[in-house]
């Protein structure tokens, strides 16, 4: 494993862990943000982790920039020799009810028949899994979360619908997440989250965070009306 | 609560103030003014907060109808300004009264002006902020661009005079207007012929410019690398997407993106960016932090005396 802090732009550093993604990986990273916000507290506007990555955004004057860089090199080598260190993060399980159902995903049966299951063997390899929230990005709300197994594995569409419903739950290569509103997008569409994904008027607003753990429940259509899901 | 009327919206004009801070972990664009120092400017000039909204203009063409008396100014890019008919200057607050309608005629220089009201807009703050983010569906009216009929509310108007007209600081659009840019951990992994055609070459704006960023044209770069695992992205990032066309990241970024990047365009430069338009000779040049620091403090020091 190797670590690198370099800025990102004037404003920003950036902690680059090279290593796979792995939930360890991402429970590190959670906890060095976590450090990095009790050491800096008002002078970080924002701490983003991704897969293999930590980014923090500083208001500026962003004068102490050398001590920064210094401070968390310093601290992750330190947090990285210590295997123990990242057991302490916290993560949350959340239990998602999904509907799935041709009529609220226009690429289950396809993909059934793609790699030659039945629509009940794809509901039961989707739901099973527990999954990991390795990373939000693409619209509010959005969550990445893996792994998707092997069997289900799907490339993206080659041209992106237009348009895909709030709530579609989706997979693209090992990776599958539920859409929070509606957008273009070219993942493949197997299900469909009543519950919202992303909500103003709630705080925080995101129901999933990185780090998460998440199950997915099969509900059948009258569960997914009651609870609001649209058809 | 008084509302002005928008009879002709423009192609995309939004609500916007200076942006939203420490959402990005959420996946939610910061958004904000594409030219933050026409938003001040303009702001200064009708004795605003720092944190009231404009109506954020691209390439004018917008009209709007006043229901009662208010005290107005257009900041950013330059455009004919009438109010139900009769000329009046940009960077200069004018008087409406009510029934009257403020036309913006088409951007002759620069590409967002910004329409800043006396009282300021009234619409919900989310995270602090008014801007809108039509991607992200939040902020401003519903979430998205302003359409005829729309009613923005107002804040209550007040009678303070607006200042006396601040000189604009924008200089004519240069031959090549230089972007410098604090280079990024991986441009050392570009193959060193791809490191030089970006510091080299003159790039132009291509027609793929708007909130989101400016795609460059030029001779392509060729990275080498492949797609990286998504990364937060920070404002001016200069990704390198496989067709080796440059892409400046301005306000409504993706929070992430997996493009090898060559660095950051510093935040005064991606300011005269936004405003560059389509067919602008550009050029990328390297800087060190200290000199994108300096730049800052001296852009801010400039600004404040000139507020005075």
């Amino acid at each position: 494993m190797e670590l690198a802090v370099s800025s990102a732009g004037e404003l920003g550093c950036r902690l680059v862990v090279t290593e796979a993604p792995s939930p360890a990986l991402t429970r590190s990273l959670i906890a060095i943000r976590a450090a990095c916000q009790t050491q800096f507290e008002e002078h970080i506007a924002d701490a983003v982790v991704g897969y293999n990555t930590l980014t923090l955004f500083f208001h500026p004057p962003f004068e102490e920039r050398d001590g920064v860089l210094g401070w968390i090199n310093e601290f992750a080598a330190r947090h990285f020799e210590d295997p123990e260190s990242a057991q302490s993060v916290p993560g949350r399980e959340v239990v998602l009810p999904v509907y799935y159902h041709p009529s609220v995903a226009p690429d289950l049966e396809w993909l059934a028949q793609e790699k030659a299951l039945t629509v009940e063997a794809l509901i039961q390899l989707h739901s099973e899994a527990t999954y990991f929230a390795y990373a939000t990005g693409f619209a509010p709300g959005f969550c990445y979360l893996g792994d998707v197994a092997a069997e289900l594995s799907t490339p993206r569409l080659a041209t992106p619908r237009r348009s895909v419903a709030a709530g579609s739950v989706a997979i693209a290569d090992r990776q599958t997440a539920v859409y929070p509103c509606s957008s273009p997008g070219g993942w493949r569409l197997i299900g469909s989250c009543p519950e919202p994904l992303f909500a103003l008027d709630r705080s925080p607003p995101n129901r999933l965070s990185v780090g998460d753990s998440v199950r997915f429940e099969p509900i059948d259509r009258a569960r997914y009306t009651q609870l609001g899901g649209k058809l | 609560m008084s509302t002005a009327l928008i009879t002709n919206p423009g192609i995309a004009s939004t609500i916007q103030d200076s942006g939203r801070h420490g959402v990005q972990h959420m996946g939610i664009s910061p958004g904000g003014a594409m030219d933050p120092y026409a938003l001040r400017l303009g702001q200064h000039l009708l004795h605003h907060t720092q944190d009231e909204a404009a109506i954020e203009i691209p390439l004018g063409v917008f009209s709007i109808r006043f229901s009662d008396h208010r005290r107005a100014v257009l900041t950013g890019a330059e455009a004919e300004v009438l109010i139900d008919g009769r000329p009046t200057p940009t960077h200069t607050p004018f008087d409406v009264r009510a029934g009257e309608t403020v036309s913006i005629g088409r951007v002759t220089e620069g590409v967002y002006c910004y329409l800043h009201v006396s009282g300021g807009i009234e619409t919900p703050r989310h995270f602090g902020s008014r801007s809108t983010s039509p991607r992200d569906g939040i902020g401003g009216l519903e979430g998205r661009t302003l359409q005829a009929g729309d009613c923005v509310p107002l804040g209550e108007a007040y009678t303070a005079d607006g200042r006396p007209p601040v000189a604009r600081a924008a200089a004519a659009t240069p031959e090549i207007l230089t972007l410098r840019f604090i280079p990024g951990f991986q441009i050392e992994l570009f193959p060193p012929s791809a490191k030089q055609r970006l510091e080299q070459q003159i790039f132009s704006v291509s027609a793929r410019a708007n909130r989101m960023g400016v795609t460059l044209q030029g001779q392509p770069i060729e990275t080498g690398l492949a797609t990286l695992l998504s990364e937060a992205t920070c404002a001016g990032a200069i990704q390198i997407p496989p067709d080796g066309q440059p892409i400046i990241l301005l306000a409504d970024r993706q929070t992430v993106g997996g493009y090898p990047k060559a660095g950051a365009v510093i935040q005064s430069d991606c300011a005269r960016l936004a405003q560059a338009r389509h067919g602008q000779n550009i050029r990328l040049t390297p800087c060190s932090l200290a000199e994108a620091d300096r730049v800052r403090w001296l852009e801010s020091n400039y600004e404040q005396e000139r507020f005075r």
